[in-house]
């Protein structure tokens, strides 16, 4: 096969820190080729060089052999390299044909040539099976479209190199086998697909050749025929991968907080609870599973105190019925929370790392005098400073923005704050969406470690893995009720499988 | 009813004399915030055209001279606030702002050099209506839609070229993708900046004529403070008119008809305090934006500062 893009000695420095060192990466013609390589590895940044949104600050791109100089996204699409970015890079108010033909120039007239381009379109999704409703608003579409019409975008300007950033992470399972049915189809035509991913299984089922990055360095390319995931896995870390199983608790404290047919509104299926019922005990974890929006949200939302039930009773840990619901005197009692979305719920992107990790406790003594009228800006930084060193938060410095760290960081600045004041409660909802396996290990061992010192922990999670991996006991939600509870040791999957189908 | 329908011809005519200078700005900023820029800068960039038209218009004599060159100022001042928003990514509602206060100041420095103490020099020339033959006689609306300056046609004949553009050029819908989401029209090689900049040229030009309006076709008397908020009210309509072309022609007309509301009701009641007739489009557009001005509607990334390697 024909070699169609080396990149050669990349780097890009951002300040003092280097996003990409040295890299290089090498594509074939009609060949799936996965970036591999954790949150902040560099795949993006090395992407985003690609495709001309950003300048190298060293460094040498080919395209089939000869040296190109990609000064911007459009000589990037000139030279038939064209990305689907992870966030769709589309126009929510236009319709899908506006959205493809959007910046073209192939027709000379300055006037829309919608009839012309129609076809074009159509013919081109004839030929790969892409699936698209043309003059549906983007808004409208399911998100499995709306990546469609990425593609769609991206070969209507005739691309020969594909990059797909994370294509899978917002699909579910059958959505991400027609999107592999896709791939295939293109690279038997001869295209190129960069694929970015962590998640193992697909890139073993999908990818020709892999090349791993790590803190920024590529570090090796591989024949996927010739690996394993646990190679694989092993040079992405950069150390020996062990996937931790952890000890199950069979014999758990007393109740820390119970819920006694608490029901909010009921009526709406997806998002309501319905005669709920549960107890959560200290030093267990109660894994709770199911598919996203059947009420994971709410029960999250009034464990958080953020909603009062409409009827039923929730007790505290002396069997006294709780009165008030207020997000205060929740804290006040005890609760510690990783909420789902850690950029809205969870950190003030636009506030350091170091106020991030104090935000609970501005009004303590030991970060400000008079009840946070003055705040102890050296204790605060050193605070900081430990926080990093002890949960390894990897930042240039503490008084960077939250938003400027890479999600799997920013999920440990949360971990760092909620256990720090050694919650007896902790809510984790969805806990490692979209992290890799090195932050996914740490913030698990977290989790079991606040377990072992006599926390209550309430999981709340959309992937099943991770819920029988860590839950001592597992309870199902299903449009707002609770299909069962099952054991976390040997759990009944079949049994579970179901439940969480409503049967 | 009587009175009314007696005044309906005086109201029409104000409402169409009225809306004019605020579809012209109104026009200018639906080009800016569709390239995801909110120019709260109006009134000052209104100003500056109203006062250079007036200024040249009656040094050379030459009314459309006028108009150009208080376009070109306008186009001038407008740039600053592109440089500021655009390049230096500034705040847009601070420097609009910062508009606001420069460009009248600006025009009162030259109002003061330029009449003095002789107030003959404040009294300019007007441009001559011409009443296309047939329909300007057809009742009520003749006179007031058939019976303008050049200029009020001119502008009325904007609107649907503004609306085919968006609609069905091209460039038009990738200054709309400017608005919506820069990073995705980036992408799409599509130069953010060059359309941002743009949009301030147009809108800088259109809202200067708008003010030169006032003072070459208005009326011919130039005094501080003559846009009086129409740049405001300006910002209203595009919100109100959903930031289309039509729209906002049928916004600005429906403004104009208070306008010329509180003209009649003026003549009608002239023991009461004329302040109180005068109010009323005002708050009009206040009643207006509180069932319009929702937030969601617009371009989603108007106001929103663009840096191209946001990280």
């Amino acid at each position: 096969m024909a070699e169609l893009l080396r990149m050669e000695g990349i780097s890009k420095r951002f300040g003092s820190f280097y996003a990409n060192q040295d890299v290089s990466l090498q594509v074939e013609e009609g060949e799936v080729h996965t970036l591999l390589g954790e949150n902040g590895a560099g795949k993006s940044t090395l992407m985003n060089i690609l495709i001309g949104l950003y300048q190298p600050t060293e460094g040498k791109v080919y395209m089939r052999g000869q040296e190109v100089e990609i000064s911007s996204p459009g000589v990037a699409v000139a030279h038939g390299i064209g990305m689907v970015h992870q966030h769709f890079m589309l126009i929510d108010d236009m319709t899908g044909l506006e959205n493809i033909i959007l910046g073209d120039k192939r027709h000379k007239s300055a006037r829309l040539q919608l009839a012309e381009d129609r076809k074009t379109v159509e013919e081109i999704q004839e030929r790969y099976g892409l699936e698209i409703d043309l003059d549906e608003k983007v808004s409208d579409m399911s998100i499995g479209m709306q990546q469609r019409v990425e593609i769609m975008k991206v070969l209507f300007r005739g691309a020969d190199l594909l990059i797909l950033d994370e294509p899978t992470a917002v699909l579910t399972d059958l959505e991400v086998q027609g999107l592999f049915d896709i791939m295939r189809s293109l690279t038997a035509e001869g295209k190129s697909i960069i694929f970015i991913s962590h998640k193992m299984r697909e890139v073993m089922a999908i990818s020709d050749r892999v090349t791993v990055l790590r803190r920024g360095r590529s570090i090796q390319t591989l024949r996927v025929a010739d690996t394993t995931e646990q190679e694989l896995a092993d040079l992405m870390i950069g150390q020996k991968f062990q996937e931790n199983t952890y000890q199950k608790v069979s014999a758990p404290g007393a109740p820390e907080l119970t819920l006694k047919d608490v029901s909010w509104h009921p009526e709406v299926k997806h998002g309501g609870l319905k005669d709920v019922s549960l107890t959560l005990h200290k030093g267990e974890v109660l894994g709770v599973a199911g598919i996203d929006g059947n009420g994971q949200s709410a029960l999250a939302q009034l464990v958080t105190g953020l909603i009062s039930p409409d009827s039923g009773e929730v007790e505290g840990p002396d069997g006294s019925k709780i009165a008030v619901f207020s997000p205060q005197s929740f804290i006040d009692a005890g609760l510690g929370n990783i909420p789902e979305d850690r950029n809205k719920m969870g950190l003030v992107g636009g506030m350091s790392v170091a106020e991030n990790l104090v935000l609970k406790q501005t009004a303590s003594d030991r970060f400000s005098s008079g009840h946070g009228a003055w705040l102890k800006m050296g204790a605060i930084n050193d605070f900081a400073e430990q926080m990093r060193e002890q949960n390894d938060i990897r930042c240039t410095s503490v008084n960077q923005t939250a938003s400027s760290l890479s999600g799997g960081n920013q999920q440990k600045v949360i971990l760092a704050r909620e256990l720090e004041s050694h919650p007896k409660l902790l809510l984790a909802v969805y806990p490692t969406r979209g992290l890799d396996i090195g932050a996914t290990e740490f913030i698990h061992n977290q989790i079991i470690a606040q377990r072992d010192a006599g926390c209550a922990v309430l999981l709340i999670s959309a992937d099943f893995d991770e819920v029988l991996k860590l839950s001592d006991r597992i309870t199902v939600l299903f449009e707002g009720q609770i299909m069962g509870t099952y054991t976390g040791a040997n759990p009944p999957i079949k049994e579970i499988s179901l439940a969480m189908a409503g049967k | 009813m009587d009175v009314f329908l007696m005044s309906l011809p005086t109201i029409l005519k104000t409402m169409v004399m009225g809306a004019v200078p605020i579809l012209l700005a109104s026009l200018g900023e639906v080009f800016s915030e569709r390239a995801g820029l909110v120019n709260i800068g109006l009134e000052g960039v209104m100003a500056i055209g109203a006062f250079v038209g007036f200024a040249i218009g009656k040094m050379t004599g030459n009314l459309w001279l006028g108009l150009v060159v208080g376009m070109l100022a306008g186009i001038a001042v407008n740039l600053l606030y592109g440089f500021c928003t655009v390049t230096l990514c500034a705040d847009q509602v601070v420097t609009g702002m910062a508009i606001n206060i420069l460009a009248p100041a600006i025009a009162l420095f030259g109002y003061n050099l330029f009449v003095g103490s002789n107030p003959a020099n404040a009294t300019g020339d007007q441009m001559a209506s011409l009443a296309i033959p047939g329909l300007a006689n057809i009742p009520f609306v003749g006179n007031a839609f058939f019976n303008q300056t050049l200029m009020g046609y001119l502008a009325f004949v904007l609107v649907p070229l503004v609306w085919y553009f968006f609609k069905n050029f091209r460039f038009g819908l990738s200054f709309r993708s400017v608005g919506e989401n820069p990073q995705a029209a980036e992408t799409l090689g599509i130069n953010v900046v060059r359309v941002k900049y743009l949009a301030c040229v147009l809108c800088g030009a259109l809202a200067a004529a708008g003010g030169a309006f006032l003072t070459l076709c208005y009326t011919p008397i130039y005094t501080d403070g003559i846009v009086m908020g129409r740049g405001f009210i300006a910002l209203a309509t595009v919100i109100f008119g959903r930031w289309s072309a039509v729209g906002v022609l049928g916004a600005s007309l429906l403004f104009g008809f208070f306008d010329g509301l509180n003209v009649a009701l003026q003549a009608q009641f002239q023991a009461a305090p004329v302040m109180f007739f005068k109010m009323i489009p005002y708050a009009f557009t206040i009643v207006a934006l509180l069932f319009f001005g929702s937030k969601h509607a617009g371009p989603k990334a108007n106001g929103k500062p663009y840096f191209r390697e946001m990280r």
